[in-house]
């Protein structure tokens, strides 16, 4: 398939090549330095005697090796190990030092000598033999290979490969599809890292249409239902093949009304509230002779499904939010003063630099468009539309924030994926332009998924207890967009991927038997990229949930089904379940789940009666009056909130921050060596480990004495698992009862590191490189793993 | 125990409040601590959750209330204040308005007592609390609130913590004049009474006076030893009246040159041992600026004392001088007989500036962060009005000094001088903070305690002078607030390293708050012969007996001792944060939902009951002779016993 390049796999270059010129006490004896492939991978072109810049010019720890290019990734290859500390969490796909090819933003050749410097697209030519090769990444790192001891023409090659290779003609030429179909083809018996192709993974893809039967029922949204009108995406290309409407609406008036929405894209339900209200996304009617009847029609259609016959309400979203293009170029700002703009310069004017970024307006304006939205949903008891003009971008970030502040549910590990899943995947997000992964059109380009994560980074910065998933979560969620191999970030859309996968099975000319399937396996076999030891980096030690009152933890429950005037009451107040909390690691008791402060606990009552409160007026204190969403907000603060109810962003400017872990974790001068948030993480998950293994002993105790009390629910599990289960904990109790300091590799980037990334000149010297030099050396996560066990 | 007056459900005293009279002695409260625990706990959070609440939300349960004072009144009056031991009522005035800007006029009744100004009203659910410390309270101003009837008198106080209280109300003929009974109290020392330290009476269970001593803590660094010596030339202050009497001075220095020395530094400040490290015996030494003058003059016993600092430390052959000022300012200084050591005349001796500005720019700086956090949050440009205060340039600028110093000291293992001017002010700003990097014990909740003790209050910062205790003059160019930021640059490392130290971000609050309030005697005075001459130890309590008596509330549940470990806090702007949490607390909408402590707490509280129940067990598994052995080690001692309710 790759035959359209110019450079052809040449498999000479296996073996060291004769390199006569080079000086022998220069490089270490030249073993055998290979790449390691995945089935289907090969390489294109490779060059030995690099150096991988690691400090700074001409720095005594760098590392000399080979940079290979293949088909997937940019490797190098050494026997050498880091002089420096480093603890970097593995991705099983890819070496230490590897960098997928869709995860490299530019490459830049630079020869010093002549002062030259080149950007480097697909296809192009090189005048100059490349003393340096720089890769700016789309995950904010840096890297530098230096080629003044490797073959000239060889290091050429290498990078024209590079330029070449990471921007793929066609999606058929990501990498994935290389992986599944040698697979397919034989070439290797098992599933990728053991896992199985599609399988392991428990999140529903919402792309049958039980799963979407599930979720209406979870939400008791009765009067919904779920249609089969776009299977075989007949009725609208970007729609998935099951989605859900109104009840009242028919197959027939959705196919006859779909020709009017942009995109054929007809109005789709998401969610209901526990009080009826419905929250739906819709596209922009292109008719304007329609307008005003369908808009009517779907309404009415609405409302009726509404147990209270609840009002609708819009939300414009194109009008009220920033566009595309704007969220792009803000990242593309910030990631100026992160990582590019020398670090000192940038020190002095710091704030004002990240203020004129805008990225935490933006962050900023979409989570308080988000609370409008709750407000609407819970305070006026209406339902809403979110509209926007394609109905895919902007409203994919609204309608799951929303979901993840009112629902408990997503803010657990497999609900959130299922929201993106459901609000992103399915609702055809168009991530294969938005990540720009063919690198045809910069225009389409816009890092709205990261924005999304980055407000649920400042949810869960506002309430640390109410996420089951950590931040470092987060971080590599957001990597994954970079390693081509997940259905979850490579289409624009369920039909889009359908059909790609068509065009390559024709292609590749695999015909596939009864009942088989051949597809890309989704994000969330975690194991695919990740050891299950790295898997517990996920887990956050202080989520208090599973004790919720719908818990999901395997069995669906269904929402509560509640009259709206009783909703506030049963989460804030009292949850039904009234274990003793003494019993359940993660369930708090709701007195003691609240802050504790005194003042506040009186309030409580006081939110039945919010319609009561809505109408009556403030003083006028501010030039500016109050709005009524401001209005239910400022009345929700003034309460203790409850991790597992709504929780609501508080959105000064003064509260939200940077999110440091994901934007300065490959800057080597803003690592704090054992510090960050991190130590603190440490040590609270070694009192979770402490207080797991106390559970499982009591169990021991009470085990065999049949009826004695009621099992206690261990954290994590349903009752009545087995007993040995494996800590949640990815940091243990050394020996019990005796906390220990925070290890060495600990830093505020964590589990990521910046050495041999980022480096830039100057670095050398810096206190920080001191500092570096005297801590011991964590190669790997299975040296952490193998300490702790 | 008295329940917070704040509380849904705080004790309905009866009582005239009218008549005011010492509290009876019925009164008498059970944990006085306990209550003072609450009242910090509220003025991080819940003082600021009443003054969110609503206002409409009255006239609809009570509105007839407002029509009615008389009814009003009643409820007023079952709403009383909890004293502390020693306080007594001054005034109490009914129908005071109090203009919140977060929720607009509040109606209640005001009471002044001779420590406080209380506010509260019934007007709102949950009642309406508010109290300020008349020690906090920098300025009085009156204002003009016409429009709140005609014979209306506004007032506003002006406090140090960064608030702004605003109120207005009626004068009665029978009453005594608000401001001026206000200004009696606030101002006690510009009206010839005492502070009202001297008056509070409480009796705690441990003394905070005794958590200092110097002999214990030079023994605890391994002092005296061969090179260096605890010195009495100074016992009864006549070597230096700021100093303390007890001094670290090297070994083989006559106290006649000592005498000299003084006499060529600035206030008689000579450089003695602060701390000193224990394997390389690099030390941190501290003093005035040298008066070379405009002529370069020398002192031989000064160059020769540098000489022997740098020699008891075999491991380097150098000597650091760090001057905080500012080269230029320095320099100024040098032709006003102040001035700063020259390199030729110490060989050896290596000088760097580290060019923080003086205590002028620092309380402007201050000033300009308040408008831009009260009483409300500039929205609009939050990071840039932030920027422009420079408030977190400074603080950047303080901790990269005391990285520096630190490092010297850890990596360089050379000992460092460290001065400023007089040796008072950023001196001892960056060596408690290079000492805090240094050396895990004053990362301790007690080892912080003395370090303040050590550092800032026995080696004289001008406490009186910068905070200006009960003194009217506000625009005095003397007051700066040098120790806040102390503070801050403590706060800022305990936000960088949360495992690293014992106390938690209330201790840092509530230090702060009793820097101002004149409760207790800890920072009254400016040196170590006035507190001897005031008696401070017989006459007033210490802060650290009211920290120590309850140490949980103070205590961080993330700490892990380190001991040996040197933190280095990252000063770049990048991870420095402004302390909303003290600055902008007065802001409801600044108040944390959700305490990660709280969470962290439960869990402590969680793992005690399931160790608890696995001893229980055990014991009754062991009973029952089941002869096998106890799995694990579950019985081993605890070693963290936080209680938790």
């Amino acid at each position: 398939m790759f035959t359209v390049r110019p450079l052809k796999p040449t498999f000479k270059s296996y073996l060291p090549p004769l390199q006569t010129d080079v000086k022998k006490s220069l490089h270490p004896p030249v073993k055998k330095l290979e790449a390691t492939l995945l089935p289907g991978e090969i390489v294109v072109n490779e060059v030995n005697f690099v150096r991988k810049c690691i400090g700074a010019e001409k720095s005594h720890d760098d590392l000399w090796g080979k940079l290979i290019c293949t088909n997937f990734k940019v490797s190098f290859v050494t026997h050498e190990a880091l002089a420096q500390p480093r603890f970097q969490v593995s991705n099983r796909l890819l070496g230490e030092h590897d960098i997928p090819l869709a995860c490299v933003d530019q490459v830049v050749t630079v020869n010093d000598a002549k002062g030259k410097k080149k950007v480097l697209g697909s296809n192009q030519k090189l005048k100059f033999n490349p003393s340096e090769l720089i890769l700016y990444c789309k995950d904010f790192r840096i890297v530098r290979f230096s080629f003044d001891e490797a073959g000239p023409e060889g290091a050429k090659k290498v990078c024209l490969a590079i330029a070449h290779y990471s921007r793929p003609a066609d999606p058929q030429l990501l990498f994935g599809f290389e992986l599944i179909g040698t697979r397919y083809l034989g070439s290797s018996e098992d599933g990728l890292n053991g896992a199985r192709p599609a399988g392991g993974s428990q999140t529903p893809l919402f792309a049958c249409s039980s799963d979407w039967d599930r979720e209406i029922k979870r939400t008791g949204a009765a009067e919904w239902r779920v249609c089969s009108v776009n299977q075989g995406y007949g009725v609208s290309p970007s729609l998935p093949e099951f989605f859900v409407v109104p009840a009242s609406l028919a197959d027939q008036d959705l196919r006859q009304y779909a020709e009017a929405f942009s995109g054929q894209r007809l109005p789709v339900w998401c969610w209901n509230h526990p009080n009826g209200s419905a929250l739906t996304r819709m596209a922009a009617i292109t008719d304007p002779l329609q307008q005003k009847r369908l808009d009517q029609r779907i309404c009415n259609a609405i409302i009726k499904s509404h147990p209270q016959r609840g009002d609708v309400h819009k939300a414009d979203l194109d009008k009220n939010l920033p566009s595309l293009q704007q969220v792009n170029n803000s990242l593309v700002r910030l990631r100026h003063i992160c990582v590019i703009d020398p670090f000192e310069e940038t020190e002095e004017k710091w704030l004002s630099s990240v203020e004129n970024s805008q990225w935490l307006d933006y962050v900023r304006t979409f989570l308080k468009h988000s609370c409008d939205v709750v407000y609407i949903l819970e305070g006026l008891n209406a339902s809403v539309i979110l509209q926007e003009e394609e109905g895919r971008d902007l409203s994919c970030v609204v309608s799951s924030l929303v979901q993840i502040m009112v629902d408990p549910h997503f803010r657990s590990l497999s609900g959130f994926q299922s929201l993106v899943q459901k609000e992103w995947v399915m609702a055809g997000h168009r991530f294969l332009d938005r990540c720009n992964h063919l690198k045809k059109s910069d225009k389409e380009e816009s890092p709205l998924f990261l924005l999304f994560l980055d407000c649920v980074w400042q949810l869960m910065n506002q309430y640390p207890s109410a996420f089951e998933f950590t931040e470092t979560y987060l971080a590599l969620l957001s990597d994954s967009m970079w390693v081509p191999v997940f259905s979850t970030f490579l289409f624009n859309g369920p039909k889009h991927h359908a059909d790609t996968m068509h065009d390559f099975l024709e292609d590749k000319k695999i015909t596939l038997g009864e009942g088989e399937e051949l597809c890309l396996p989704p994000v969330w076999d975690w194991s695919q990229q990740l050891s299950v030891t790295d898997q517990a980096l996920f887990n956050n030690p202080i989520y208090v949930g599973k004790a919720a009152p719908y818990a999901h933890n395997g069995a669906v429950k269904s929402f509560r089904r509640t009259k709206h005037k009783t909703w506030s009451s049963t989460l804030r107040g009292a949850p039904p379940s009234q274990t003793g909390w003494s019993s359940t690691l993660r369930g708090t008791p709701p007195a003691l789940a609240r802050n504790g402060l005194q003042g506040s606990q009186g309030t409580l009552p006081r939110r039945n009666s919010l319609a009561a409160q809505l109408k009556s007026d403030l003083f006028p204190v501010r030039d500016v009056p109050e709005s009524p969403s401001e209005r239910f907000a400022r009345d929700w603060f003034s309460g203790p909130a409850d991790p597992q109810g709504l929780l609501l962003p508080q959105l000064l400017p003064s509260h939200l921050a940077l999110w440091r872990l994901y934007f300065l974790r490959w800057v080597p001068e803003a690592v704090i060596p054992r510090g960050g948030p991190v130590t603190a993480v440490h040590a609270v998950s070694q009192l979770a480990h402490e207080i797991e293994t106390l559970q499982s002993q009591l169990r021991r105790y009470k085990g065999p004495t049949p009826g004695s009390t009621p099992r206690a629910s261990p954290a994590g599990g349903p009752p009545g698992t087995p007993h040995a289960e494996p800590s949640r904990m990815f940091f243990k109790a050394g020996s019990l009862y005796e906390p220990s300091p925070p290890p060495e590799f600990l830093s505020s980037s964590f589990p990521f590191t910046p050495v041999g990334n980022l480096c830039r000149p100057n670095l050398r010297g810096t206190p920080i490189s001191k500092l570096l030099n005297g801590a011991k050396t964590w190669l790997s996560t299975e040296t952490l793993a193998g300490e702790t066990a | 125990m008295e329940k917070h007056p704040a509380g849904p459900d705080g004790p309905k005293k009866a009582g005239d409040p009218r008549r005011p009279s010492v509290r009876a002695p019925g009164e008498a409260l059970d944990s006085p601590a306990g209550s003072h625990v609450e009242w910090c706990k509220q003025l991080i959070a819940a003082t600021i959750s009443t003054q969110i609440s609503d206002p409409a939300l009255s006239k609809d349960s009570d509105g007839a209330a407002l029509d009615d004072p008389e009814k009003f009144q009643v409820q007023v009056q079952l709403k009383d204040v909890a004293l502390v031991t020693g306080e007594s009522v001054q005034l109490r005035a009914q129908d005071v308005m109090y203009i919140c800007p977060f929720s607009g006029l509040v109606t209640g009744m005001l009471t002044l007592t001779d420590y406080k100004l209380y506010f509260n009203s019934l007007e709102r659910e949950p009642p309406f609390f508010l109290d300020v410390n008349l020690g906090a309270i920098s300025r009085l101003e009156t204002i003009n609130v016409q429009s709140h009837g005609e014979d209306s008198r506004g007032l506003e106080l002006v406090c140090k913590d960064m608030r702004s209280l605003r109120f207005a109300y009626k004068k009665e003929a029978d009453q005594p004049e608000l401001v001026d009974l206000l200004a009696r109290y606030a101002f006690p020392l510009c009206k010839g009474l005492a502070l009202f330290a001297f008056q509070y009476q409480e009796d705690f269970p441990v003394n905070g006076w005794t958590v200092y001593d110097p002999v214990m803590e030079y023994k605890r660094q391994g002092l005296p030893n061969e090179s260096w010596a605890l010195s009495r030339v100074n016992s009864s202050y006549q070597l230096c009246d700021t100093y303390p009497s007890l001094l670290v001075v090297p070994t083989c220095i006559p106290e006649d040159d000592l005498r000299r020395v003084a006499a060529f530094r600035a206030k008689h400040r000579i450089p003695v041992l602060s701390w000193i490290h224990p394997e390389s015996q690099a030390t941190i030494v501290r003093c005035g600026q040298p008066l070379v003058g405009p002529h370069d003059r020398r002192c031989k016993e000064d160059e020769r004392l540098l000489q022997t600092v740098m020699d008891a430390n075999a491991q380097s052959h150098k000597l650091l001088i760090f001057d905080a000022r500012q080269s230029s300012v320095a320099d100024t200084n040098k032709a006003k007989d102040g001035g700063y050591e020259s390199e030729s005349f110490y060989p050896n001796v290596e000088l760097s500036f580290l060019e923080i500005p003086n205590i002028h720019v620092m309380r402007e700086s201050l000033r300009k962060l308040k408008e831009v956090v009260y009483p409300t949050i500039d929205e609009a440009s939050w990071h840039s009005s932030v920027h422009q205060t420079h408030w977190l340039e400074y603080i950047r600028l303080l901790l990269t000094g005391a990285v520096r110093i630190a490092d010297r000291l850890e990596s360089g293992k050379t000992s460092v001088v460290v001065h400023c001017s007089d040796g008072w002010d950023r001196t001892p700003q960056l060596t408690a903070l290079a000492m805090l990097m240094l050396d895990s014990y004053y990362r301790t909740l007690q080892g912080f305690q003395v370090l303040v003790e050590k550092e800032w209050i026995s080696f004289g910062h001008q406490f009186t002078a910068r905070v200006g205790h009960g003194d009217e003059d506000h625009a005095s160019s003397e007051r700066s607030p040098l120790f806040v930021q102390f503070i801050d640059c403590v706060w800022q490392m305990t936000r960088q390293f949360p495992a690293a130290f014992e106390f938690n971000e209330l201790f840092l609050v509530s230090v702060l708050d009793h820097l101002y309030s004149c409760l207790f005697g800890t920072f009254l005075c400016s040196s170590e012969r006035e507190k001897g001459a005031q008696e401070l130890q017989s006459k007033t309590k210490s802060l650290w007996s009211y920290i120590n008596s309850q140490p949980e509330e103070f205590t961080n549940p993330f700490f892990v001792d380190q001991e040996h470990h040197v933190l280095y806090p990252l000063a770049s702007s990048r991870h420095l944060e402004l302390w909303t949490g003290y600055y902008a607390r007065w802001n409801p909408r600044m108040r944390p939902q959700m305490p990660v402590q709280q969470s962290l707490k439960e869990l402590l509280g969680l793992k005690l009951e399931l160790q608890r129940k696995v001893e229980a067990l055990q014991k009754e598994a062991s009973l029952c002779d089941r002869a096998s052995p106890p799995p694990h080690q579950g019985a081993a001692p605890l070693r963290t016993a936080p209680t938790c309710t």
